[in-house]
């Protein structure tokens, strides 16, 4: 692998307010790749894509993307947010918030037009949600918020995406046409990070693993790394049945 | 600002012309009339998304604030040598701007800092901030016009006291030489202060010189007739002004950045993330939160503004749950909020009642001692009329209103009481005990309604061909079947299965 990775990260430490979320992270993500990143309840998953993306300071280190600096890379990342970090009764539309994906290729002061409707249309088919296009966004399920946001990152046809936990509190038809997302990213040559709970799921979907508790405890390939060592290691034993999670994913 | 005026005024003579402009302008309630309904416009613009950002508090905090800029910018001024301390200085503009900014940003260290919670925060920095205007104020200006009183209630009556006249045309100065056809010579003892005697004496000695000679303003020369035409003048309020531009700044804002303020509003990650810095919008719409608070403190003062920022939003946003319909609804509501309360303020009550006939009426029936004078401040009129259409639009908004969730109730209710009887027909139909448990006048007593109700609901069925009764005993018709089926099938699939009561 001597092409340049789409995202590589090094000695990236974060703090808030000198308590370190990250600490001496580094992170190498090659081109075309699902990777899922695993750890407990504050581990630092969301600081560490906030980070990526330039949303939060870093203490240290750096980000390139596709070996560019962040700034310089925008058009090339998209962006899942954790579906709590926004306010639902805001008043627009689930076609409405697709759109915004298109906003950074429109760039200051153009508004969106027959192209911009267009795309935003094949998207929501794409993702299911077409006859939802004009409902305010508050009168949504948790699935189809998260579908929202998927056609979103969608539009956006980012060449690298971060999603934070795209599959919290959906049902199983949403996780399935999550799921199928992801790999059509992928045969379309994408790369998707994504900050994952089910640590069941994780050899299934993902080929590669990062698993995360502040300082990065491994990653790779999820064959090599997702292990009942290193599982324990990120959880701190603390997670019933590790060992019976890896020998079935692990045969 | 002159200039600005001039240009404004030529705007305005292309759609009306001289005489009723100043028949408009002229007179005090009309110049009331327009700045408030400006000042509504203005303020409903970035109101909305403040409004959006729960930011409701913080304008409130703003507009006190803003007064610290505007007493430090004035005080700068009188100190620097050369500039001269004006109360109309656009620099004051600027130290509100940055007072403005300052508070959104001295508010969110605090937050930051983790000492106190977020409306503390506020509730911190804005009483501070305003105090020390308070005190500069009453200490450091004595001898000028700014007043804490005027600042803290304003009053849109007043705005007209502060007028300027502009001459259109015959506008030159006319200067008399004493070889001026016009000029008018007379004759005057040089000597008798001198000497101290009377013109009458002999001694006195006398030279000619000219009464009338001089510079006249076009005004002076009219007035003294040495012009045959009267000059054309306007006479323009300085706050229709200020509000005017403030207005049309905050249009032009929001025309121009609608897409980047909605994104940064909703999700400031993803505007951040995809480069359209959410951090600098926001920043620019404290500032013209700050100037629009600051332009409007004459007409309706720094208590009452925050309503005209926050009250038609979210009036309108119970009206609609599109962004852009309620930027267009916000200010109109303001506006017409606007010219309602003008009324009002004067005794009509939205063209229903007039208060003074209320108030007689009250006086009459309770007592007011007497209080039945009704005249009050037009700001204080205006906000009343914005709650009042606030009422309005949560009684019958179509989105969430009081009225429709309550008939919606009511149809939901109805809906399931038919269905209920239509069940326990389908239920009974064709069984033994058919005839006992339909029959029309026991029916009541199975389902454990009273008597009426049940009638009430079997006239409904009946209307609608849901049921029919034979021998006395009801049957569903193939409607009825089928409506019963639909119902099943409904909540068995687990969809809304409506409650009862
Ligand atoms: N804005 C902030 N200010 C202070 N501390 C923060 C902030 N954001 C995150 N933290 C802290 O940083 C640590 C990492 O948080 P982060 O949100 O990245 O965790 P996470 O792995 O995404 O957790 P979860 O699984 O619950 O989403 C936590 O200890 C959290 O309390
Ligand atoms: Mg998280």
């Amino acid at each position: 692998m001597n092409q340049t990775p789409a995202l590589h990260i090094e000695d990236l430490t974060v703090a808030f307010d000198s308590r370190p979320a990250l600490w001496d992270v580094d992170l190498v993500v090659p081109e075309g790749v699902l990777m899922a990143v695993v750890g407990p309840n504050g581990a630092g998953k969301t600081t560490l894509v906030r980070a990526a993306l330039d949303l939060i300071p870093r203490a240290a280190g750096s980000v390139r993307i596709f070996g560019e600096s962040v700034a310089r890379a925008r058009g090339l990342t998209g962006y899942v947010p954790q579906r709590s970090s926004v306010d639902w009764d805001f008043p627009t539309t689930v076609q409405d918030v697709v759109m915004m994906g298109l906003y950074g290729r429109l760039g200051w002061l153009r508004r969106p037009g027959a192209a911009e409707r267009l795309r935003t249309r094949q998207a929501l088919e794409q993702i299911g949600i077409a006859d939802l296009a004009t409902r305010q966004i508050s009168q949504l399920s948790g699935g189809q918020q998260q579908r929202t946001f998927l056609a979103r990152a969608l539009v956006q046809d980012a060449r690298v995406y971060f999603m934070d936990e795209p599959f919290a509190a959906v049902d199983a038809i949403t996780e399935r046409a999550i799921v199928t997302l992801l790999q059509e990213l992928r045969a379309r040559g994408r790369t998707v990070v994504v900050v994952h709970h089910d640590l069941q799921s994780v050899p299934d979907y993902f080929d590669q693993v990062t698993l995360l508790n502040v300082e990065v405890i491994a990653s790779g390939p999820t064959a090599e790394v997702y292990s009942e060592d290193n599982l324990r290691r990120t959880f701190g034993g603390r997670v019933a049945g590790i060992a019976r999670l890896t020998e079935e994913a692990l045969p | 600002m002159a200039i600005l005026e001039a240009l404004l005024i030529d705007l305005t003579l292309r759609v009306t012309d001289l005489q009723r402009l100043n028949a408009i302008l002229g007179d005090p309630q009309t110049s009331a009339l327009i700045t408030g309904a400006l000042v509504a416009f203005a303020a409903a613009l970035p109101g909305t998304f403040l409004l959006l950002r729960k930011l409701a508090m913080t304008t409130d905090a703003i507009s006190h604030t803003v007064l610290l800029g505007i007493v430090l910018a004035f005080l700068l001024l009188a100190a620097l040598p050369g500039l001269e301390a004006d109360l109309n200085s656009p620099w004051l503009i600027l130290g509100a701007a940055l007072a403005g900014v300052a508070t959104v940003l001295l508010t969110g260290a605090i937050q930051r800092s983790g000492l106190v919670k977020e409306d503390a925060a506020l509730g911190l920095v804005f009483p501070l901030l305003f105090a020390i205007a308070i005190i500069l104020i009453s200490r450091l200006t004595d001898d000028v016009h700014l007043d804490s009183d005027a600042v803290i209630l304003g009053e849109i009556g007043v705005v007209w006291a502060d007028a300027r006249s502009h001459c259109l045309q015959d506008c030159d100065e006319v200067h008399i030489t004493p070889d001026d056809p016009r000029a008018e010579t007379g004759r005057r003892c040089t000597n008798c202060a001198e000497l101290d005697i009377g013109p009458r004496d002999p001694a006195a000695e006398f030279e000619e010189y000219c009464v009338n000679c001089g510079r006249y303003t076009a005004a002076e020369a009219w007035r003294a007739r040495l012009v045959s035409r009267a000059p054309t003048q306007v006479f323009w309020p300085r706050a229709i002004t200020s509000m005017l531009l403030v207005a049309l700044l905050n249009l032009a804002f929001i025309l121009l950045f609608y897409k980047e303020l909605k994104l940064g509003t909703f999700d400031p990650a993803l505007a951040a993330a995809l480069g359209l810095r959410p951090a600098l919008l926001n920043t620019a719409l404290m500032v013209l939160v700050s100037i629009t608070a600051v332009a409007a403190f004459d007409a309706v003062g720094s208590v009452l503004v925050v309503a005209f920022f926050i009250i038609p939003p979210a009036t309108a946003w119970l009206l609609s749950d599109r962004l852009a319909h309620i930027l267009l609804l916000a200010p109109l509501g303001g506006v017409l909020a606007s010219l309602t309360g003008y009324e009002f303020s004067r005794g009509n009550l939205l063209g229903i009642a007039q208060m003074r006939d209320l108030l007689l009426l009250l006086d009459k029936t309770i007592g007011l001692d007497g209080f039945i004078e009704w005249n009050t401040s037009i700001s204080a009129a205006i906000v009343l009329m914005m709650f009042l259409f606030f009422l309005l639009a949560w009684v019958f908004s179509p989105r969430q209103g009081l009225l429709l969730s309550l008939l919606q109730h009511r149809a939901r209710r109805q809906h399931f009481a038919e269905q209920l009887l239509l069940g326990h027909v389908h239920h009974h139909q064709g069984t033994a005990e058919a005839a006992s448990e339909l029959a029309q006048d026991r029916l009541h007593l199975h389902l454990g309604w009273t008597p009426r109700r049940t009638q009430r609901v079997l006239m409904r069925l009946r209307l609608r061909d849901l049921v029919a009764s034979e021998d006395g005993a009801l049957q569903l018709t193939a409607r009825g079947e089928r409506s019963v089926r639909r119902f099943m099938a409904l909540r068995g699939a687990g969809g809304a299965s409506p409650a009862g009561d």
